[in-house]
């Protein structure tokens, strides 16, 4: 027993220093963002500092208009979730539940869907949404970010609808729900901590995504969080202050979301990824 | 999966995949055709014969600087003076940071979408069928207007013989000096280096410790190539042959001669920053405003650059002509010109917006706040110009100045890539430099003649 | 990724269990069973199928300023004779080497420790994957911010620590910065294995543990014959799906070092980017990222061919 706590103790100290590792970075971000101006190219640099103050975060949120940004990336990134829900349930719902000729060919589809470089696809994609008139618009991104969560989502939930016994389906059917009914009623709500995996991994990736996001969008006011802060970045000129500010406002939303949601996420992939 | 691959396909679910491949294009086209029409009959036409435009009309206008800070208060005040005078039309910025201007601009001009008011690569514009050329617009301009710009420096916008862009503004280079470091190493700024001898002495006697002379620039953007450009004007070297079919960095000896000389700052002599591999523009200017190194060659637009890093610069500034070898008194002028792109359904429109853009109140506001010098000639002796001594002087190398980008339809690809890859092997010893340079020259051959 | 798609039957019952739906006298559930997924693949068929194909079509084209013309395959054999398509592929493949085994390097035994402990296991669980929340983009330039030669935090600390004897230029010479992007990729990177593996190992039941405990079995040998073996599946699917992932990843170089110094770090997305925009070679571009599609397709099936659950004895279920 003395032993075993020792090992722990060891594993312990191990983890919190790797912990430290991990998190300096953030930790930096956070404190270049709260130096003013003129303290941030200071060497030695400061690891904190009595100056710490706010004004970067202000003078930035007053230059640009990082609300609207935030906004775009809320609506951009919520309506992906919604649809990449939508899609990969439905699916994951025929692909758990019926035997197809097609399923193999379908699930090497998702899998190659997977597997694109995005940046082959910058142009015809830009080119096809051009076409229907929807550059500028919320669409554009949701449909172009949907399509990268998808192949993964669906592959959680096909697990997870898996790890439902049949047989709650049939005795639905038996009182006489049909299919969609069962669906509805029966799979969906026990699979919520599934639904809300797919939703915060979806949610994460479409708010974090950039390069469709900087082409797709020509007008300032529908510019999600990414390419603003980008822009901040210009070659000429960068505030390091102030863009970390920026990054920091754009990072708190995601963990804070994680922090209410990773229980469900790792409990999700346990399901989708090891009962799948 | 694998086992698809392997065992499940049938004939059927093959043939079927093929169907469906070959069907896809098909739908492809329908879903593409209804734009795709118009698209094909835009291709620049030479006579601009369009109507006024009598509807309102939104032009949309994309140039690399508009995120800079420097530039921000003017440009939005000018787009708000223009809608008031003109009600009908609707200026619509495009912002986006100068790394992905192009990217931005290309990805659109793909989709037959590209912004009506753009400032690009000139030559590279146009080679790729981005532009419209305006020498109608222009020839329907009275005389007393067109005279604001030379012949000289109209050529800047010209590519075979047609205006595609109206030079606006431009940033005339020179060598800058921080006068506390220089007088801190026992020199005196009143007399500084005008030859390459004499700069290599300041150099050695102003890097120390913890700073250095100057810096190499080699990161990934055409500066690198601009400042060993100017390097290797300054001794009279050329990297083009007169029909501009062939570089000459390792053929021309003069020309190899100034990138030795350049290079060997930093592989020799060790006057340089460290980091030169990854400094451009920016970087260089933050070690100037933090005084970590005390000489850098730059243009006139980086006064105000260092002064928004670091304010207490300012008073600290000198400027001098580059250093020259031989009598080769030559600088470098980078020009920015404004052209209207090939999808611009109201090129009269765009033409209004650029000689606004160009007119003399935001010239020179454009010169006194983000110290961007007007390209048009007849502004040089505005008194409201004349007055800033600074100023001043940097008009005056600009008379010995040579017009950057150069004119080459690759010259956006050469300079932001092959060369920057030269200049990094050589700084990384990766060989010597006259073979470094004389692949370069080959690498280009190659890639002309697949032009 | 492996998705069994028999519930656990053995693929070769496949059509047995068509023949029990059949026997179920549902034939119109086979049609709704398409109906369910349709969505899902008419979606893709247009956002994603028709721009790859138009990316396929474009990559039979070579352009010279206006003038396109049709080379066939011409871009492709180019690509196999041209020194930075293969400079590229070998960055890409010892970049996505690297990195992957650092990932599962870090994230397994800091898997096995979140799987151990008892107090703090949701804090410690979040703490460590926090940097797989921060966007690309916003951890690439945080990076390059870290490093900075003159005054980045790292330089100062490790010349502080006596690690380094002088400031390094981590961007800058070629095997730093290649060194220098795993790194910043291993560091957003890892929290996605350990979530993974974490998941893997919740499931294995404890008995298993507590059995081979009364057996006297050490640690060590029940890492060995227990952990692992459950592992073995999932270590699978977390490697494939983070080589996919990594092979593809752009944003974070594109900022830090956009391909450079001399090409040290221009993985294969990155070439596709700079051949596109930099050179204006929007062929030959959609020709690498095809060449680079048809690479990842085999990777993964010769890889989850190799380990597939079905050849080994374990069951997955």
């Amino acid at each position: 027993m003395k032993k075993a706590s020792v090992s722990q103790v060891a594993s312990w100290i191990l983890a919190l220093a790797a912990l430290a590792v991990v998190l300096f970075p953030l930790y930096w971000m956070v404190n270049t963002s709260l130096k003013p101006a003129s303290e941030v190219f200071q060497s030695p640099p400061t690891f904190y500092s009595s100056r710490w103050t706010l004004e970067p975060y202000r003078h930035m949120w007053a230059t640009r208009p990082f609300g609207r940004y935030f906004f775009n990336s809320l609506v951009v990134s919520g309506g992906s979730t919604l649809l990449a829900m939508a899609l990969s349930s439905l699916a994951a719902y025929g692909f758990s539940r019926f035997h197809m000729r097609w399923e193999r060919a379908g699930i090497l589809v998702l899998l190659l869907t997977q597997m694109l470089p995005g940046t082959l696809l910058i142009i015809p994609y830009f080119q096809f949404m051009a076409r229907l008139g929807l550059i500028n618009s919320y669409l554009a991104l949701i449909l172009a970010y949907v399509s990268f969560a998808l192949p993964f989502s669906t592959w959680m939930l096909i697990g997870f609808f898996r790890s439902i016994p049949r047989e709650l389906d049939e005795a639905a059917m038996m009182d006489g729900c049909g299919r969609i009914e069962s669906f509805w009623r029966v799979i969906l709500p026990l699979s919520l901590p599934g639904l809300v995996a797919v939703a915060t991994f979806t949610f994460l990736q479409s708010w974090n995504s950039y390069v469709f996001a900087l082409v797709l969008t020509t007008d300032p006011s529908m510019f999600p969080l990414p390419v603003g802060i980008a822009n901040i970045m210009g070659e000429y000129q960068v505030q390091w202050n102030e863009l970390m500010a920026a990054s920091v406002l754009a990072t708190l939303p995601v963990m804070v979301l994680y922090g209410f949601l990773e229980r469900y996420l790792v409990a999700g992939i346990t399901a989708g990824a090891v009962k799948g | 999966m694998p086992s698809f691959l392997t065992k499940e396909v049938t004939r059927r679910s093959v043939l079927g995949g093929l169907l469906g491949l070959a069907a896809s294009p098909l739908l492809l086209q329908a879903c593409m055709t209804p734009s795709a029409n118009p698209s094909a009959s835009k291709t620049p036409s030479p006579a601009l014969k369009t109507a006024p435009a009598a509807g309102p009309v939104t032009l949309k206008w994309q140039t690399a600087n508009l995120t800079e800070a420097q530039y921000e208060p003017i440009w939005k005040e000018m787009v708000a003076k223009f809608q008031v005078q003109n009600p009908t039309i609707t200026i619509e910025p495009i912002l986006v940071a100068r790394k992905d201007h192009w990217t931005k601009f290309v990805t659109a001009a793909k989709a037959n979408q590209a912004p009506d008011v753009v400032s690009v690569d000139i030559s590279t514009g146009v080679y790729n069928g981005y532009l419209l050329p305006f020498d109608d617009l222009w020839a329907a301009e009275p005389e007393s207007y067109r005279k604001a710009w030379t012949e000289d420096a109209l050529v800047a916008g010209r590519y075979k013989g047609k205006l595609y862009g109206l030079p606006s503004w431009g940033g005339i280079y020179a060598e800058f000096y921080n006068k506390d470091l220089v007088q801190k190493a026992g020199l005196d700024i009143a007399k500084p280096p005008a030859t390459w001898d004499e700069y290599l002495n300041w150099a050695k006697r102003l890097t120390t410790q913890d700073r250095w002379a100057t810096t190499i620039l080699g990161g990934p953007t055409d500066t690198t190539t601009r400042v060993l450009l100017s390097w290797i004007w300054s001794n009279g070297g050329d990297i083009f042959n007169p029909d501009m079919t062939a570089t000459t960095f390792a053929s021309n000896a003069k020309t190899l001669e100034a990138i030795k000389y350049y290079l060997d700052l930093e592989l020799v002599h060790k006057v340089t920053a460290p980091g030169s591999v990854n400094i451009n523009y920016l970087e260089q200017t933050v070690l100037f405003a933090q005084e970590k190194i005390a000489t850098m060659r730059n243009a006139y637009w980086a006064v105000a650059k260092v002064a928004g890093d670091n304010p207490a610069i300012k008073q600290k500034i000198a400027v001098a002509f580059p250093p020259m070898h031989g009598n080769n008194r030559a600088t470098m002028v980078s020009v920015t010109c404004d052209s209207i792109s090939k999808d611009c359904k109201n090129p009269e429109a765009a033409w209004k917006w650029i000689k606004f853009v160009n007119d003399r109140e935001w010239s020179i506001k454009r010169a006194k706040i983000a110290n961007w010098l007007p390209l048009r000639t007849d502004l040089i002796d505005d008194p409201e110009v004349k007055q800033d001594p600074l100023l001043a002087q940097f008009l005056e190398y600009g008379k010995v100045a040579k017009a950057y980008p150069l004119n080459h339809p690759l010259w956006a690809d050469i300079a932001a890539t092959d060369v920057v890859s030269t200049v990094q092997a050589a700084l990384l010893k990766r060989g010597s430099v006259e073979e470094l340079f004389g692949k370069l020259d080959e690498t280009l051959a190659k890639k002309f003649k697949e032009m | 990724m492996h998705l069994p798609e028999t519930g656990g039957q053995p693929v070769t019952v496949a059509p047995i269990g068509r023949k029990s739906w059949r026997g179920r006298g549902l034939r119109r559930e086979h049609w709704l069973g398409y109906l369910f997924v349709a969505p899902l693949f008419f979606f893709l068929f247009v956002v994603i199928f028709l721009p790859l194909v138009q990316a396929v079509y474009t990559s039979l084209f070579r352009e010279a300023g206006v003038t396109v013309r049709f080379v066939g395959l011409g871009n492709y054999t180019q690509l196999l004779g041209n020194g930075p398509f293969w400079n590229s592929l070998k960055v890409t493949v010892t970049y996505a080497v690297a990195a992957v085994a650092l990932h599962v390097l870090i994230g397994l035994p800091l898997a096995l420790f979140l799987n151990r402990i008892r107090r703090g296991r949701t804090v410690m669980r979040l703490a460590f994957l926090t940097p797989w929340m921060v966007a690309p983009v916003i951890g690439a330039m945080m990076w390059v911010w870290l490093l900075d030669p003159h005054f980045g935090a790292v330089n100062y600390m490790l010349h502080s620590l006596g690690l380094i004897q002088q400031y390094q230029v981590w961007l800058g010479e070629p095997a730093l910065a290649f060194w220098s992007v795993v790194l910043a990729d291993v560091w957003r990177g890892f929290p996605f294995v350990m979530l993974i593996l974490l998941a893997g190992l919740q499931t294995i039941p404890k008995e298993e543990y507590e059995a081979s405990s009364l057996d006297g079995a050490a640690p060590l040998q029940q890492f060995r014959y227990i952990t692992l073996p459950h592992l073995r599946y999932l270590l699978a699917v977390a490697t494939t799906l983070d080589v996919i992932n990594t092979v593809r990843a752009f944003d974070m170089i594109a900022v830090m070092t956009r391909g450079g110094p001399i090409h040290a770090t221009e993985v294969l997305p990155v070439l596709i980017y700079n051949t596109a925009f930099q050179a204006n070679h929007f062929g030959p571009a959609a020709a690498v990222g095809v060449v680079l599609l048809l690479l990842l397709v085999v990777f993964s099936s010769v890889y989850i061919y190799l380990l597939q659950p079905g050849r080994s004895s374990e069951e997955n279920i």
